[in-house]
């Protein structure tokens, strides 16, 4: 895809189908040891040693309607076309993990694109999962953690507009300080 | 046009079986990025490009495409020529670069 956020928006929303009630994202960028990755976890419904091999594969399911698209094995060409690798596990009833990493310097490699918007947009279509977004770079870390927001925000529903907007600037104003969400 | 007269007229080389030849063009779609193709890349087109992996046939059944043009003489990876073959999907290759290949697709369906 164009974009990393547009990978993400994808692999998470799959957790979202698999009924997930906690997802995790993190990113890690790193120019020292020039890589980005991505790793996507959920407690969904998991898949069996059967299924797995069929989202990995574009082909098995093109002919039938689909129920995951091609992002996945999109997702692990990219991974694999910028020097980086693939990962993808899971367990019927305890949920997957997905892992891409990519080189930093790629020419190949997309850009990261408005990761704030994608994360904020992911909470705002589901408020009642539980989001914790980490990102990681050399200068240092930030999490989120929509529990802990919730806890502060009390009867205010994490959709709310204003609570949206707010969210949308503390990750962006998180991500300056640690010079993240700009490769 | 169709698939077989096109790979004649421009010169290209035919990589896949004899198979689904006679399918009629329907139009020219030239991109790498195969996620953009998904959804853009009208029924019958041509795909252009230079990616070679198996991705490419995949989306080529899914977009519901005519056939695949490599392009600068690229040729397909083993797994994606097999699946090219079992799903019907032809594809050929050209020694020029993506937009002169346009160009010559042009000229030749123009003098269809």
């Amino acid at each position: 895809m164009k974009e990393l956020s547009l990978n993400i928006l994808d692999i998470a929303n799959n957790s979202v189908k698999a009924k997930a009630s906690k997802i995790e994202i993190c990113v890690t960028e790193s120019k020292k040891d020039d890589f980005v990755s991505v790793d996507i976890a959920d407690n969904g419904c998991g898949m069996d040693e059967q299924m797995l091999l069929r989202v990995i594969d574009p082909f098995v399911t093109t002919r039938t309607t689909r129920k995951v698209g091609l992002g996945i094995p999109l997702l692990r060409q990219q991974a694999i076309d910028t020097d980086g690798h693939f990962d993808i596990s899971s367990k019927p009833s305890k949920g997957t993990k997905v892992h891409a990493d990519f080189r930093l310097t790629h020419l190949d490699r997309p850009p990261i694109g408005d990761i704030a918007s994608t994360v904020v947009s992911l909470i705002f279509a589901s408020p009642d999962i539980r989001y914790i977004y980490k990102h990681k770079t050399d200068s240092g870390s930030f999490m989120l953690d929509t529990d802990q927001v919730k806890e502060q925000l009390g009867d205010i529903p994490l959709n709310e507009p204003e609570v949206i907007t707010w969210l949308t600037e503390y990750i962006n104003e998180n991500l300056q300080c640690i010079e993240g969400g700009k490769i | 046009m169709k698939v077989s007269e096109l790979c004649k007229a421009a010169g290209f080389t035919l990589v896949t079986d004899k198979q689904d030849n006679d399918r009629e063009i329907g139009g020219v779609y030239a991109c790498d990025l195969l996620s953009w193709v998904i959804g853009r890349a009208a029924q019958d087109a041509v795909l252009v490009t230079v990616m070679t992996n198996v991705n490419v046939i995949a989306v080529a059944v899914m977009a519901d495409l005519s056939c695949v043009v490599l392009c600068e003489g690229v040729s397909l990876d083993s797994a994606a020529l097999q699946k090219a073959n079992e799903n019907g999907v032809a594809v050929l290759s050209s020694d020029k670069p993506v937009y002169e290949t346009c160009l010559l697709i042009n000229k030749v369906m123009c003098n269809k």
